[in-house]
Formats: structure tokens, C-alpha cells, sequence
């Protein structure tokens, strides 16, 4: 085990000494203080204390009612407010303003950009290695090499972590920075699957960065099967970032098929059965999802093992 | 000396159906430098990549100090430092984080060892800097450096003088030579250009179209002189000369650019040269083109200098 920690620090150390990796993290911070400042100056974010939140919500609901009248183009995004604001009213509970944790939680969009930048890593990981020629000196080591591509793997899930961590934390601090901390475990109210509900923020940001994850995890792993296979990072990146984005279109292109529901992109997305709703496609289950998520694992990454163990290690 | 450091038995490799190395078999000894010779193509890179296990063995094995690359792998290679092709590194991390990076996937590698190699190859002076900003020697150096960070038995360097100038070559030589004769690592050290490393290396072999076609020891002169060897004389009149050569040794010359040329052995010059003598042909000069191992390398693998 000792030498297996040695090689994923020197796995990790490779990605984090190139400046490459470097301008990701910039770029992140660019994006979330961007985001930051928008939703500032954008956004009218009002406190509610105990004597005036009722009717501070039902100011709100006027002027929203009336500005929908003028601009039909807000119906949609005023009227789910209002219902909101409705139902906090008729439940009496006492909303919170906007705060660190609520930016977080919207901040789970970020998850795409960290699996792109993960996928970037996982498709170079390898195929970097031939490009420079340093494959040879790192296979002639007393050490097997399913142990090698087993920290390099790990390496990959450690920088698409990392970077997780620094997308959360950072987005707590720029939101507590612009908006304030809106206590230690608030709760607000949410569209679900079953109407309106009150639910925890960081229940809400456990979930929905949770379930991305699955994603994350499946494309970075298919990225990284493609590096080993091809030794073509390029490659190995184009397709993991192009079957991400066009994932779900192509199971909605082939959703009337008897087999889509074996698509691996018609299972990543597990909330699909949060809080017992129907899946996208008739016959699918939470277990079915799960079990053709770990078979579609199991066979990216016996064949990144099988090619990489056994492959002759010639010239270019 | 004798004791062999690295054996090779019978080992081939195919590659689909065609058979790229048909069979060597040889030893190398610790101490020694062994140089492995042919042109591009022949396979030289090829069993080198067999040696360290980079390449799967078709059949036959490799021992290294008695222990199987093929059955006990890790055992085997812990005993071998070595460049394949290239000494490509990390061209975004210095020379030092280079010699670290590796110095972590083997065991026992202390820091001291990472200075005593800097030194050995005189890199201190660059270690800090960006392998990206080195020179090919430099990098050569490095190469050898990392090589040499577990104190293995066995070093081998593919074209190690690749690319190098006359002063690079020269520095490769001394590092060779020293690691032999002081350390006694034996040496591998392949090469399309035997002037390159001729003066290296103790035994020679040579291989074409993947086999082992000659090995032959660099400083043993007797084991390269051939049974005839070829004469030139200079003589007047060389017609009579001929002529006495046919009628009283039995031995055709012919004349080429004025001189009579014949195959002879070393020891039947004396008596030549005194028939001649005794029948009044004049003998201006006496000549041994000396062939040198140069020579016998293209002789040996067929092909001229120029082609």
C-alpha cells in the first residue's frame, strides 16, 4: 500500500505542477465571482424579520403580479415566485433571504465545467505519458502495471474531488461575502417532484451535487478507458466532452427503442427517481439504473486494465 | 569478470507473423561494456524493449543476475537501470523533481542517492531548472542519472551518443567507463554507429535482420585477424613479379593501380620478399591496408560505408 500512496502523489503532483491545470482553477474563480457580482447588483435580495415578512412577500407578489401584466416574458419565472411567496404565507413559516448556502446550491451548474476539466485530465493522463515518452521509464519499475494505472485512477477521482471542494467552498465564501450567511441549516421552498416543499438547503445541495456526481465519475472513467485504448488525449477528450454534452439527446433521439433504457445516459441521472418520481423511459427501476451504471464501470475499466497491462510498448 | 550480469537465451519475438528477432543468445558480464551494434531496423531497440519488459517475449528469456524477467518481474528489474530510445522526461518539472518523481516508484532510494547521481552526471548547476530548458546532453545526462538512482547491476542505454556532439560522446564515455571499472555495473550500450561507441565498450555484438550475427572482443587482435590477409606491394617490374609469385608460391595476384595485390598469410611476407629479392625485383614498399573495425562491421553486415 505504501508505494501505492507514493504513486498517486506523484500522479497528483504531475497534474498540479502543470500551469494548464493552474488556469482551470483561475478560470472557476473568474466564473464564480463573475456569477457573484451579477447576482449582486441583478438581484433585489430583501431581509425578512419576524414583524415584516408577511408583508414584505405580499409586496412582492404585487409587484411581480404587475409586472407580469406588462411583460409577458416574465410569466413563467414570476409566477413560480409568487406561488412560493403563497405558499410561505399559508404555511406561516418565516422565509430566509438569500445567502452563502443558497448560492452553493445554485451553484451546482458548476459540476458540468468540473467534469469537463476532469475529463481533461482523464484523457491525458495516460496518453500524455506516450506523448512524452516517459511511459517507458515509468514501466520499467519494480512495480505491476495495474498498480500504475490504478493511481493514476485514483488521481483522477482525487483532482474531480479537489476541484468540487473548491468549487463548494469557494462559493460559500464569495456568497457569504456578497450576500451573507443565511444561518447554519436553513430551509426553503422548492419546486419538487410533487409540487411545492420545504426542504434544507444543504439537503438540496447534497442531493444535487450527489447526483452530478454519477455523471462526473462515469464520463471521467470513460475519458480515461479512451486515453489508455487510443494513447490519443485529444480523442479521448473530444468524445467524453461531446457524449456529455449530447448524452441526453441521444437517448431522447432513440427513446421510443425497446433498448434505450440501456444507454448509459439514460441511467447517470438518478434523480430521476428522487422522491418517487416516474423515470424517463417505462421498465427502468433506481436498481436497474444502478445496476447498468456499475456494469457500464466495471467494462470502461476492464478495458482500460486489460489494454494497458498488456500492451507492447513500441516506438511511436 | 565472468560472472554474468544479464543473459539472454534464445529470445524471439513476432509481431503478427513475421519474425522480427529470431533467437539470440549471449551473455554480459558485470564489469563489462557490451556494445550492441547494427543498423536501424535490426531489432536492436526491439530487445532492448524485451530486456526491461516493455515488450511482451514471443519465447526464450532474459535473466538478469539469475532471476527471469518473464517469471519474476519485479525482482528481475530492480537490478536494471535504463534509457529507452530517448532520455525523455518531464519537460515541466526541474531535473530534481524528475530524479524524485522517479527515486518514489522504487523502494529504497534515499536522498542521498538522488545527490550522489546529480553529482556523478555534474548536473548540480541545472538540477533546479526546467528539464524543458535542457540540452540534449543534458537531458542525456539526466537520463543516465535517473538510471542509476537504485545502484542497479545492469545499465542500459539505447543510442546513447544519438544527437550528441563529439564532446557529449565524449562525456557519455567517461561516465561508461567509470561505472564499468569502478562500480562493476555491466553495460549495455546499443548504437547504429560502432565508431561512436568502439571506444567504450570490451565486446562487441552485432546484430542484422534480428540476429546475432558476430561478438567479437574490441582490444583482441588476434581473434579479428582472418586467416589471409591482404597485401599490397609495391614492386618493378611487377609483370616478373607475378609471375614468380604464380611459379614459386602457388599464389594469383593481381595489379591494381600499379601495385600487385595478393591474399596471403602474415607469416609468408618474408619469404616473398626474398624470392624477390634473390630474382632481382625491386620492393619500394610493402603494404597492410589495415581494415578497421569499422570495416569488418560493414564487411560483417554487408553494407558499404556510403550505401
Amino acid at each position: 500500500m505504501g508505494n501505492l500512496f507514493k504513486l498517486t502523489y506523484n500522479e497528483i503532483f504531475k497534474i498540479y505542477i502543470q500551469k494548464s491545470t493552474w488556469a482551470m482553477y483561475i478560470l472557476l474563480a473568474i466564473l464564480l465571482i463573475g456569477l457573484g457580482i451579477l447576482s449582486n447588483t441583478m438581484g433585489d435580495y430583501t431581509d425578512y424579520t419576524e414583524e415584516n415578512w408577511r408583508t414584505e412577500l405580499q409586496a412582492e407578489n404585487e409587484k411581480l403580479t404587475e409586472e407580469m401584466e406588462q411583460d409577458e416574458f416574465m410569466q413563467g419565472y414570476n409566477s413560480s415566485v409568487i406561488a412560493k411567496n403563497n405558499y410561505y404565507l399559508e404555511n406561516d413559516i418565516q422565509p430566509v433571504g438569500y445567502g452563502a448556502w443558497q448560492f452553493v446550491m445554485e451553484n451546482q451548474l458548476f459540476l458540468s465545467i468540473v467534469s469537463l476539466f476532469t475529463i481533461v485530465v482523464a484523457g491525458g493522463i495516460i496518453a500524455n505519458e506516450f506523448r512524452w515518452g516517459t511511459i517507458k521509464l515509468l514501466l520499467i519499475r519494480p512495480i505491476s502495471r495495474s498498480k500504475i494505472l490504478l493511481s493514476k485512477f485514483i488521481a483522477v477521482l482525487l483532482f474531480a474531488l479537489v476541484t468540487l471542494v473548491f468549487v463548494i467552498v469557494l462559493s460559500f465564501i464569495i456568497g457569504a461575502l456578497f450576500f451573507g450567511i443565511e444561518g447554519l441549516n436553513p430551509s426553503i421552498v422548492i419546486e419538487g417532484a410533487n409540487g411545492l416543499e420545504y426542504v434544507s438547503v444543504l439537503g438540496q445541495v447534497a442531493s444535487g451535487y450527489g447526483f452530478k456526481l454519477i455523471n462526473l465519475v462515469m464520463m471521467a472513467t470513460f475519458a480515461f478507458m479512451i486515453s489508455s485504448i487510443f494513447r490519443n488525449s485529444a480523442l479521448a477528450i473530444g468524445l467524453a466532452v461531446f457524449l456529455m454534452m449530447a448524452g441526453s439527446s441521444i437517448v431522447s433521439f432513440f427513446a421510443d427503442k425497446e433498448w434505450a433504457k440501456y444507454i448509459l445516459f439514460a441511467n447517470t441521472d438518478l434523480s430521476q427517481y428522487a422522491n418517487g418520481a416516474e423515470p424517463w423511459i417505462e421498465g427502468m427501476s433506481l436498481s436497474f439504473s444502478v445496476t447498468m451504471l456499475i456494469i457500464y464501470f466495471i467494462v470502461f475499466v476492464v478495458a482500460a486494465w486489460s489494454v494497458f497491462t498488456k500492451r507492447d510498448v513500441a516506438g511511436n | 569478470m565472468s560472472e554474468a550480469a544479464m543473459k539472454i537465451i534464445n529470445l524471439k519475438k513476432s509481431i503478427g507473423k513475421k519474425e522480427i528477432i529470431k533467437g539470440l543468445d549471449f551473455e554480459i558480464h558485470k564489469g563489462e561494456v557490451f556494445g550492441f551494434i547494427g543498423p536501424n531496423g535490426a531489432g536492436k531497440t526491439t530487445t532492448i524493449r524485451m530486456m526491461v519488459g516493455l515488450m511482451k517475449i514471443t519465447d526464450g528469456d532474459v535473466h538478469i543476475l539469475g532471476k527471469s524477467i518473464k517469471q519474476d518481474y519485479k525482482e528481475a528489474i530492480k537490478e536494471v537501470g535504463a534509457i529507452v530510445e530517448n532520455p525523455e522526461m518531464y519537460p515541466f518539472m526541474t531535473g530534481m523533481q524528475n530524479l524524485k518523481h522517479f527515486a518514489r516508484m522504487i523502494p529504497g532510494v534515499t536522498m542521498e542517492n538522488i545527490k550522489e547521481v546529480v553529482s556523478l552526471v555534474n548536473l548540480e548547476k541545472a538540477i533546479h531548472d526546467k528539464v524543458g530548458k535542457y540540452s540534449l546532453g543534458m537531458r542525456q545526462r539526466l537520463g543516465i542519472a535517473q538510471a542509476l538512482l537504485h545502484h542497479p547491476s545492469v545499465l542500459i542505454l539505447d543510442e546513447p551518443t544519438n544527437g550528441l556532439d563529439p564532446a557529449g560522446i565524449r562525456e557519455i564515455r567517461h561516465y561508461v567507463r567509470r561505472l564499468a571499472t569502478e562500480k562493476n555495473v555491466a553495460v549495455i550500450i546499443s548504437s547504429h554507429l560502432l565508431s561512436e561507441v568502439e571506444l567504450m565498450c570490451d565486446r562487441i555484438g552485432i546484430i542484422k535482420n534480428g540476429e546475432l550475427i558476430a561478438i567479437q572482443s574490441v582490444n583482441d587482435n588476434e581473434q579479428m585477424e582472418p586467416e589471409a590477409i591482404t597485401v599490397q606491394l609495391e614492386v618493378r617490374p611487377a609483370n616478373k613479379a607475378i609471375e614468380l609469385l604464380k611459379t614459386n608460391h602457388q599464389i594469383d595476384a593481381t595489379l591494381t593501380r600499379g601495385l600487385v595485390t595478393l591474399q596471403i598469410g602474415r607469416e609468408q611476407i618474408p619469404n616473398i620478399i626474398k624470392t624477390f629479392v634473390e630474382h632481382d625485383v625491386s620492393v619500394y614498399q610493402v603494404e597492410i591496408p589495415k581494415s578497421t573495425l569499422e570495416d569488418k562491421f560493414f564487411d560483417v553486415i554487408g553494407e558499404s560505408v556510403n550505401g
